[in-house]
């Protein structure tokens, strides 16, 4: 059931009901009717991986309650570590272990070893990358004492299976989300108002800017080898605005969806194509991944604390394992690896907190100055995405040959049956809506409200892609 | 929560009511086009006479060189659609005739089209934007599509549902009247030059009776239409090509020119001629029949 679906329109109707009308005279019903939809939701795509999600949320509920029950620091640590291994151990069954075996053998191969691996060709469990980081910041929390182990199971169950959040995140913080779901809410129509206009938004975003700009990338990337220069630029500014849209949108839909039962999520995006450099935008892209990344793998590392070397194998790390996050493929490690190296002279001159105010715009240098570290801070990121959105390095580098050494830039025909050319306006109108509404979180609210919501609505239908049905891409993560 | 049921409703009303003023909006500019695409074309004109017409799928789109019979001096129009299956020929031919088209020869490729009585979603599309205004497109439909009424009674269903084919950009260019080059070519579209590895496998074809096909033989019969029924070729290499000698087992009308271009310099793709294997093909059957 996706976000994007009839279905999901007619069950979100039905929990907001139920939930507001039948179940709200306290907050256990509320939070029970909000688990049993979210168990529904998630038994959508698979039932039999509600086991797993059942199993991580008793296995992280038990183990913090251990943890917190234990006399001894070693007692702690050896729950701690259980949890994670287990944990971990899941997620990389499901998600890395074919990706380790054919590596492994590729590499006996090149020494001249035949190996042949034996690989489990599984289904990844929808949404366990996220589910996963959310509970073991739980548990490395619980270990910390920054919290103390929650013994409601009711509450914490929806904690880790809340139905927004469950299949592509935010990865949300048990110091944010679970003081929320252990109060009852009551009904608060400013904030449902705010949440069906992000919901709107996330839609535009997703079936407007994402789907048609997929079209487009999907016919450049999948015949790379006839395109020109000019064409394969544009694939991979497409792409760019393809994955802000799938994922800003999901992202705006699950806030939206969850302001409905009163409850706030983390921020994940806050126009992260505005950045000035490479360190503003991981402070502005999928900013629950990044914070996590931060708190629980830079900071023990010992983050920024050391010398030079530490800073750079640090940074280095998080990087690389945030790409290896994404997928068990080479590209995206290098992907993680191409920001870490981007990242680089900003952490060596120490300037990655230098753009930490907000962006303004004048007619002024120092303007100038802004746009072009914009422009050039969206190149970088746009060239990086070549490798997230290939199938395999030696397409990407077949991809960033071609497109520095074709050196034609007329317009091309697509196997979408339109020119390479014919979504641009749409794309720099919905820059600029982003750009005019920056401060905000979307661009709906506010003044001529109304008059807003309908040039959407009308978008939506007039520009939305709709026979040609796309998944948003981070649940595959 | 009264506050916000009165809010929700706002944005459903506002939704229904964007969505009926953009569906009339819509089916009114395609009610204005003829030039953008060969159903369009028959849907917004009445009253024309050709000698001869012809109908199929790219196989006829790309296989028959209009211009090589007005030269003979006959008036033609090629109304092969690629992608389009048997069914939507059907339902163009009686399109035709209700708009008082005078039809004295078609000439209807038979061969791959005939292997199922299917339909071409795109082609389908071009005819949704009379789905309300024009009875015999309604009728034709209503039993063949499980969610007719969708299409047929939500407001702008139709074209959200074929968005690729009818949707805001083919909107405007028929907005604009651009004509496609097709329909400036008199329906037909060559295809440039030569394919490399061509196969195909028919061996999965087979051939039964098609009702569609049926249809088309029942108008003709009943308009006294001169039915020219015929296959086109394909190229050297296809698996199980005995399926064109199947169709005459069934239907021995069909006129079988599979063979009639050989040479794969003359095909763009295996089922599929160029320009020169089209000129050639076309002139043959000038010879034949007329």
């Amino acid at each position: 059931m996706f976000f994007n679906s009839v279905s999901f329109a007619i069950f979100l109707p039905i929990v907001f009901v139920l939930y507001w009308l039948v179940f709200n005279k306290s907050k256990t019903s509320q939070n029970t009717i909000l688990i049993l939809a979210s168990y529904y939701f998630y038994s959508c795509w698979d039932w039999r991986f509600l086991f797993l999600l059942v199993f991580s949320t008793l296995l992280d509920y038990f183990s913090a309650i251990m943890m917190e029950n234990s006399s001894t620091d070693t007692k702690r640590k050896i729950w701690l570590w259980l949890t994670v291994g287990i944990n971990l151990g899941f997620l990389g069954v499901f998600k890395y272990y074919d990706f380790f075996a054919s590596s492994f053998a590729v590499l006996l191969n090149g020494f001249g070893l035949k190996a042949h691996p034996y690989l489990l060709e599984l289904v990844l469990p929808v949404g366990i990358s996220f589910y996963t980081f959310h509970g073991l910041s739980y548990v490395i929390d619980t270990y910390y004492k920054r919290i103390t182990a929650e013994r409601n199971f009711i509450d914490y169950s929806l904690f880790v299976s809340y139905f927004p959040l469950l299949v592509a995140g935010p990865i949300e913080r048990a110091t944010h989300l679970l003081p929320q779901v252990k109060i009852k809410r009551d009904f608060n129509f400013e904030k449902a108002k705010e949440g069906i206009y992000q919901i709107i938004w996330g839609l535009v975003k997703k079936v407007v800017i994402a789907d048609s700009c997929a079209t487009y990338a999907n016919a450049i990337f999948d015949h790379y080898e006839s395109m020109n220069s000019l064409t394969l630029l544009l694939g991979a500014v497409y792409f760019a605005f393809q994955i802000y849209g799938d994922f800003s949108g999901y992202s705006d839909i699950a806030l939206g969806t969850s302001k409905l039962f009163g409850i706030d999520l983390l921020k994940n995006f806050n126009y992260p194509y505005f950045s000035r450099d490479i360190a503003e935008f991981w402070r502005r892209w999928h900013i629950s991944l990044s914070s996590w990344f931060k708190d629980y793998l830079y900071i023990p590392l010992g983050g920024s604390k050391g010398g030079t070397w530490m800073k750079v194998r640090n940074t280095f790390i998080i990087f690389i394992v945030s790409g290896f996050w994404h997928g068990a493929n080479w590209t995206f490690i290098i992907w993680g690896f191409l920001n870490a190296l981007y990242f680089l002279p900003l952490l060596l001159q120490n300037k990655n907190r230098a753009n930490m105010d907000s962006i303004v715009l004048g007619r002024n240098l120092a303007s100038i100055k802004t746009l072009v570290s914009m422009l050039f801070t969206f190149s970088l990121t746009c060239f990086a995405w070549i490798f997230f959105r290939s199938k395999s390095i030696v397409e990407a580098f077949g991809y960033i040959k071609r497109m520095f050494s074709n050196f034609h830039f007329e317009s091309q025909y697509l196997n979408n049956e339109r020119y390479n050319f014919e979504l641009l306006l749409l794309v720099l109108i919905f820059v600029l809506v982003e750009w005019y509404s920056r401060t905000r979180e979307e661009p709906l609210s506010g003044k001529f409200s109304w008059i807003k919501v309908t040039l959407a609505l009308i978008a939506l239908l007039t520009l939305g892609v709709y026979s040609d049905y796309k998944e948003f891409i981070y649940f595959q993560f | 929560m009264k506050h916000f049921l009165f809010f929700i409703g706002k944005i459903i009303l506002l939704l229904l009511l964007s969505a009926s003023v953009l569906d009339l909006s819509y089916t009114y500019i395609y009610s204005k086009s003829t030039t953008r695409n060969k159903v369009a074309n028959v849907l917004n004109s009445t009253s024309k006479s050709y000698d001869v017409i012809m109908l199929g799928s790219s196989r006829a789109n790309n296989h028959f060189d209009t211009q090589l019979f007005v030269d003979k001096g006959l008036k033609s129009f090629n109304y092969g659609i690629s992608g389009s299956r048997l069914q939507e020929s059907a339902l163009l031919l009686q399109l035709m005739l209700v708009n008082d088209y005078d039809l004295k020869t078609v000439i209807l490729e038979i061969d791959l089209n005939i292997n199922s009585e299917g339909y071409s979603e795109g082609t389908r599309a071009l005819f949704m934007p009379c789905l309300r205004s024009n009875k015999i497109v309604s009728n034709y439909y209503e039993d063949i599509i499980p969610e007719f009424n969708l299409l047929y009674y939500v407001p702008f269903y139709r074209y959200i549902n074929y968005d690729s084919q009818i949707g805001f950009r083919e909107l405007f260019f028929s907005a604009i009247n651009k004509p496609s080059a097709s329909i400036q070519n008199l329906g037909f579209s060559g295809l440039k030059g030569s394919g490399t590895n061509m196969k195909y496998d028919l061996s999965k074809y087979s051939v039964k009776k098609n009702k569609d096909y049926e249809f088309i033989k029942d108008i003709c019969k009943a308009h006294k239409i001169n039915l020219l029924v015929l296959s086109t070729p394909m190229c050297s290499q296809v698996k199980g090509i005995e399926y064109f000698d199947a169709i005459n087992t069934i239907y021995p009308e069909v006129h079988n020119y599979e063979n009639s271009v050989t040479g794969d310099q003359y095909f763009s793709s295996c089922g599929h001629m160029n320009t020169k294997g089209a000129a050639l093909f076309t002139q043959q059957i000038i010879n034949d029949f007329f």
